[in-house]
């Protein structure tokens, strides 16, 4: 969830939380408001009527019109010293629209100039008052839907364009490559809190561009610092074996050595390939078909293994196109080819299944099945036969995995399965 | 010829001074970059294996040196560094070729003869050995006039051969020559065997001088002339 609908819900929430209070309280107060008045007109009629019937017995006559009106009815002294004055809503039916339409009723008792006791009713139509109430409603609903939309709008626009300093420096850290050519960070701001967090993740950035260069030169050093007395060794015995004089047995140990020496070499430069990987040193990235490459490969593979006579089967369901580094994608198809030639008994099968998304490779063995958690591990051995080879070569294949997000999963069922999926 | 070494290590540049002269090849030498400079302007050679890494400056730095001399010399860099952008920038500059240390003796052979042989380009470019012809650039082979149909490997072979003649080439550096980084110290080399086998008997049967000579347990040779 962004950033910016996550802040917008939990706004829009209490938006329409308040606003709703807020809308219920205005209208009943407005509608309390309104009865008072009409009570208020009610009250004002009645003093006006007792003060005319006071003045001229003849107004005791019922009055009628479509507004107003009022009805005397005399009532004895036990009733009129116990009446109460009240308010309520009543309809009244008007002949001259054949229908009942809603009135405001006062009922009050008084004495008159003759010593008797009358009730007074008095009705005031409020057919006009409902419907400003309904008014009133319909632009309470109106202007509260209104409200909460432009809040939500000024809201989202106000968050994103004080926020634009924190989506530029976060888009900048995204396309951030450590070793790798990055535009410089501009992206100037008021505000003191972004001000400290461009600071803070320019200093960090540039300590880890120090930290990665530094370990960078030390690979770098220690390779070469490592290369050059292994080929001096190598080159010697190389020129050592060409003596004349060397016996037949000398030649053997000369030769032992010399293969013991390729082991080093071929260790180290394994090592320096990992962290060379895992550095993320293989910038140069394409669209490589890994089809041909496969194909190369197994012929170059049948060549070397002839000896332990494998069936090999290439099975192409379709062209598997992957972006990475050339180096690397030649590295992960050599060392999984590898793995599968090394560890197949003689006379034992390969099947490579090419899809467009992935790759598996399946080889016959009469072991059991590897330990899935140690299998991808540096220096795991699955049997103590194999103790040449440097142990390394899965190592890398899943360090390659890693960098480009492919997944590598073991699994077996008499033969093992390697899948790799892109 | 003339090789320029330009290494400050003192033991590899002897010792490749050494498998070079056996080559004969008149091998000068430069343990750093001042003393390298010097020789560059003051003679030619037919070819220059540059370190990168040297005291002094940086060998890149000699290539864009023997750039504004205008010299044509053939570069090879020897470099421990094995970088991909440390190639690309040196055969940017105008190197020819790269070799990553620790390389095989007879590796190394093989690139300088490959460079010195490219620069000469008069057209007809040609190993002979008696009555051997090898044709680098168009992967033929003839005997006595005749051409010798190889497979690939088996050309790769035979140039590794005649590019060090009479010199002993352990299988290791056989297999990792001609089969590159697919093959390592797990494998076992008897293919090498098979593939000499084959290779062998197609010269013989094409009636050869030349004769590859299997040294037991360390590896081949190519003899130039029969042995009496």
């Amino acid at each position: 969830m962004k950033l910016i609908h996550h802040t917008l819900s939990k706004l829009s929430i209490v938006m329409i939380i308040i606003l709703s209070i807020w809308a219920g309280f205005f209208y009943f107060s407005i509608l309390d408001e309104i009865l008072d008045e009409t009570d208020d007109s009610l009250e004002n009629y009645k003093n006006l009527i007792i003060q005319q019937v006071l003045r001229d017995t003849a107004a005791l006559d019922n009055h009628n019109d479509l507004m107003s009106q009022y009805f005397i009815k005399e009532i004895s002294e036990p009733q009129a010293v116990r009446y109460k004055e009240r308010y309520f809503d009543s309809t009244r039916f008007y002949e001259t629209e054949y229908e009942f339409d809603p009135v405001r009723v006062l009922k009050t008792a008084f004495r008159g100039q003759d010593k008797k006791f009358y009730e007074l009713t008095v009705m005031i139509s409020t057919l006009e008052q409902d419907d400003m109430i309904e008014a009133m409603l319909q632009w309470i609903v109106i202007l509260y839907f209104t409200l909460l939309i432009c809040i939500l709008i000024v809201s989202e626009i106000v968050f994103k364009k004080s926020l634009a300093p924190f989506y530029k420096l976060l888009n900048w850290l995204n396309d951030f490559t450590l070793g790798g050519k990055n535009p410089p960070l501009e992206n100037p701001t008021k505000v003191k809190e972004f001000r400290k967090l461009n600071e803070t993740i320019l200093k960090m950035t540039r300590r880890n561009e120090e930290l990665y260069s530094q370990q960078k030169q030390f690979i770098e050093n220690a390779s070469h610092e490592l290369q050059t007395p292994l080929a001096i060794c190598r080159n010697k015995l190389e020129l050592l074996a060409e003596r004349p004089d060397c016996s037949e047995e000398q030649l053997q140990e000369i030769e032992d050595i010399h293969r013991n020496l390729g082991r080093i070499v071929k260790l180290n430069k394994s090592l320096l390939l990992l962290s060379r990987i895992e550095n993320g040193q293989f910038h140069e990235v394409k669209e490589i078909e890994l089809n041909p490459i496969i194909k190369e490969l197994v012929e170059d593979f049948q060549e070397i293994y002839e000896h332990k006579n494998l069936q090999i089967e290439v099975e192409e369901t379709a062209v598997c196109k992957v972006r990475m580094n050339e180096s690397l994608a030649n590295i992960l198809v050599t060392n999984l080819l590898k793995n599968a030639m090394i560890h197949t008994p003689n006379e034992g099968s390969i099947t490579i299944r090419i899809q467009s998304a992935g790759i598996s490779f399946t080889n016959s063995t009469d072991g059991l099945t590897l330990d899935q958690n140690r299998l991808f591990t540096r220096f795991y051995q699955a049997d103590n036969k194999k103790s040449e080879s440097t142990g390394l070569g899965l190592a890398i294949v899943q360090s390659i995995t890693k960098l480009y997000n492919f997944r590598i999963t073991y699994s077996f069922d008499g033969k093992h399965h390697f899948n790799l999926r892109f | 010829m003339k090789i320029l070494i330009i290494e400050d290590e003192k033991d590899l540049r002897e010792v490749m001074t050494r498998s070079l002269e056996k080559e004969r090849f008149v091998v000068e030498t430069a343990v750093d970059y001042p003393s390298a400079l010097q020789k560059i302007n003051d003679y030619d050679y037919d070819c220059i294996l540059l370190d990168i890494m040297l005291p002094g400056g940086s060998g890149l730095s000699i290539l864009e040196e023997l750039k504004k001399l205008r010299k044509r010399e053939s570069v090879i860099i020897v470099s421990a560094k094995d970088s991909i952008e440390d190639k690309v920038t040196g055969l940017d500059l105008g190197a020819d070729d790269y070799l990553a240390k620790p390389f095989h003796l007879a590796e190394l052979h093989a690139r300088v003869k490959s460079v010195i042989r490219r620069h000469q380009s008069d057209g007809d470019i040609k190993i002979e050995i008696e009555n051997l012809i090898v044709y680098p650039d168009n992967h033929t082979v003839f005997i006595n006039g005749e051409e010798l149909k190889l497979n690939r490997k088996e050309f790769d072979l035979l140039y590794y051969f005649v590019t060090n003649p009479n010199r002993l080439i352990n299988k290791t550096t056989l297999a990792e020559s001609v089969w590159g980084d697919n093959i390592d110290q797990a494998d076992s080399l008897d293919f090498i065997y098979s593939q000499v086998k084959n290779l062998r008997k197609k010269m013989k049967t094409a009636e050869a001088i030349p004769e590859i000579k299997a040294v037991y347990g360390f590896g081949y040779k190519l003899m130039t002339i029969p042995e009496a």
